[in-house]
């Protein structure tokens, strides 16, 4: 008697001829794409339907047409597949009223595991995104860098096969960004799957070569990020810092060749500063960004949407 | 040992979401101001107790009083009240505090997240309110002309009843709240509008919640003239019945509708 073939493994992350739309405005057009294990940089300027894309992916939407597997199974409507699936969403929001570590056990219990696994699990993630300390004040109390680093903290707690996460370095000081790449970086030679959605080249260049292009709902490119890098050559990279004393900043980069130009906030606190090569830019920043005491860091979407831009045109 | 392939079992789960919920829920605004509102019948007892108690004819007793507060205001009025605000954001308050991705990316069906949530708020009520109606009664019942001892079944009676209250009430406006994105007017109107058919005469009042409701408080003020022919009493037994009904046929919809739908959460 002949065996039936066994099925082929199927990608973590599969999009098959997905749409989505809202009402009227198609926010995803007929995407087919599978991301396999390791790191993919979802890129695109606000708008451009990341978040659908991830939301897609995290069964949080259906898609309008088309289909989109998790796991081998239908991401929406099939719950069991987020025993391997971590989520840290976008938006700033959390239960203030809990502790960091109330809030990751709670989570956990969610998860299936039992109290003593609740407790474990929720002090390594802790211990990962470098929280311990702050784990019984109450998250109304974190600092922005310290809310993101919690929300990472719940999207690896139970150690997922597949990650999704939206703009994870958002508004973490030079440091932390260190640890949070790192960390995305680790686990992608780990063997999972890691979406990480940003509207910053430079951001995800520092994580993967491998990136998906998305724009106005299309994938405009998949593939190597160094490729689209080499078409930007010229094109400046904008960067905003908020320190305690911007001008410490100021003062070690301006003889920087690369730098074209700084511009102060008028509240004293924020610094632009605008650099023709980011690689040397960040490189440069590291020492002075801790001494000046950088507290957030973030490149403005318009930098992004106008890279978009000269790629479309050419 | 987990079992990855299925989503957690519903009390598990049901049971952790009601640990991530109570907490917010009981110590939040809403019940700082519903507290204070459930609580209004304890100092209209003391105010009777030290006041009124002397000056009014000997008929009436505390434990008329008692029977007003509970027909009247508490499962008329304020446990109603209470019910619309809190079941009404049970999910509501996940979508506009956009906490509900934690809870929509977890391996548990969205019937244990629902059914956690109502858990945590009938906790929330039932600790806002039950002190209220024990001290209430005590203030009220020890007052002059009132026997304790023969009075305290009528007191677990209305316990049941007020636990019925925010049980149905609760159970319909968690649905009104999964199924509309404004609720509080519908569910306003709900109250002080439609069940005022219950003081119709016929079979109308058979259509509110209130007329059930009201038919298990066996102490209720009598009613007198055309409220005691309008008044109906429904049998207690078919009232239970009813009742039940109603709350897990609201609570069946409202499981089956969250299920079902999409909540694009805003950025």
């Amino acid at each position: 008697m002949s065996q039936a073939p066994a099925a082929a493994p199927s990608m973590p992350i599969e999009f098959v001829r997905a749409s989505r739309w809202y009402g009227p405005v198609i926010a995803l057009n007929d995407v087919s794409t599978v991301l396999a294990p390791g790191v993919t940089g979802l890129l695109g300027p606000n708008g451009a339907g990341k978040s659908t894309f991830l939301k897609l992916c995290a069964g949080q939407l259906a898609p309008s047409q088309g289909e989109v597997r998790l796991l081998g199974r239908p991401a929406w409507g099939s719950p069991e597949v987020f025993h391997r699936v971590g989520l840290c969403p976008e938006p700033d929001a959390f239960w203030e009223s809990l502790t960091g570590l109330q809030f990751l056990i709670g989570l956990l219990r969610l998860t299936g595991y039992d109290d003593a696994e609740c407790g474990r699990r929720a002090m390594q993630a802790l211990e990962t995104v470098a929280l311990v300390e702050a784990k019984d004040r109450k998250i109304g109390g974190y600092s922005k860098g310290m809310r993101q680093r919690i929300k990472i903290a719940q999207a690896i707690a139970h150690e997922p096969d597949v990650l999704l996460l939206d703009e994870p370095v958002s508004g973490l000081d030079p440091v932390n960004r260190r640890r949070v790449i790192d960390l995305i970086k680790r686990l992608g030679r780990e063997g999972k799957t890691v979406v990480v959605s940003s509207h910053i080249l430079y951001e995800v260049e520092a994580l993967t070569r491998r990136v998906l292009l998305i724009h106005n709902g299309r994938v405009l490119a998949e593939g190597d990020v160094r490729e689209i890098r080499d078409l930007l050559d010229e094109h400046p990279h904008t960067v905003a810092l908020r320190a305690r004393t911007p001008r410490l900043v100021a003062r070690a980069l301006v003889d920087q060749p690369h730098v074209l130009s700084m511009t102060f906030g008028a509240d004293g606190e924020w610094l632009t500063v605008q650099t023709a090569k980011p690689d040397e830019f960040y490189g440069a920043l590291h020492d002075p960004a801790i001494a000046a005491g950088v507290t957030e860091m973030y490149s403005p979407d318009e930098d992004l949407e106008s890279v978009f831009r000269y790629l479309v045109a050419r | 040992m987990r079992d990855t392939s299925r989503a957690v079992p519903f009390l598990p789960s049901a049971r952790a979401v009601f640990g991530l919920s109570l907490e917010g829920m009981l110590w939040s605004r809403r019940s700082l101001v519903l507290g204070g509102l459930l609580a209004i019948p304890v100092l209209i007892a003391i105010v009777y107790r030290l006041v009124l108690a002397a000056r009014l004819p000997a008929e009436i007793t505390g434990l008329h009083l008692y029977g007003y507060l509970v027909a009247l205001f508490w499962v008329r009025n304020a446990l109603p009240l209470a019910a619309l605000f809190y079941a009404t954001a049970l999910i509501a308050d996940e979508v506009e505090g956009r906490t509900l991705t934690y809870l929509l990316t977890r391996p548990v069906r969205r019937s244990a997240i629902l059914a956690g949530k109502f858990a945590a708020y009938v906790v929330t009520t039932l600790c806002l309110s039950l002190p209220a109606a024990v001290v209430t009664f005590f203030v009220l019942a020890t007052s002059r002309g009132v026997g304790l001892a023969g009075s305290v079944p009528d007191l677990f009676r209305d316990l049941g009843v007020l636990v019925l209250t925010l049980l149905v009430y609760g159970a319909l406006f968690a649905l009104m709240g999964v199924l509309m994105k404004r609720p509080l007017i519908p569910g306003l109107l709900f109250l002080f509008v439609w069940e005022l058919i219950a003081n119709l005469p016929g079979y109308m009042p058979r259509f509110t919640i209130t007329a059930w409701l009201r038919s298990l408080v066996t102490h209720r003020p009598a009613g007198r003239g055309v409220s005691e022919m309008f008044g109906q009493v429904l049998p207690a037994g078919l009232s239970l019945v009813v009742l039940a009904v109603l709350t897990v046929a609201f609570l069946w919809l409202a499981i089956r509708i969250f299920s079902r739908r999409e909540y694009v959460l805003d950025q």
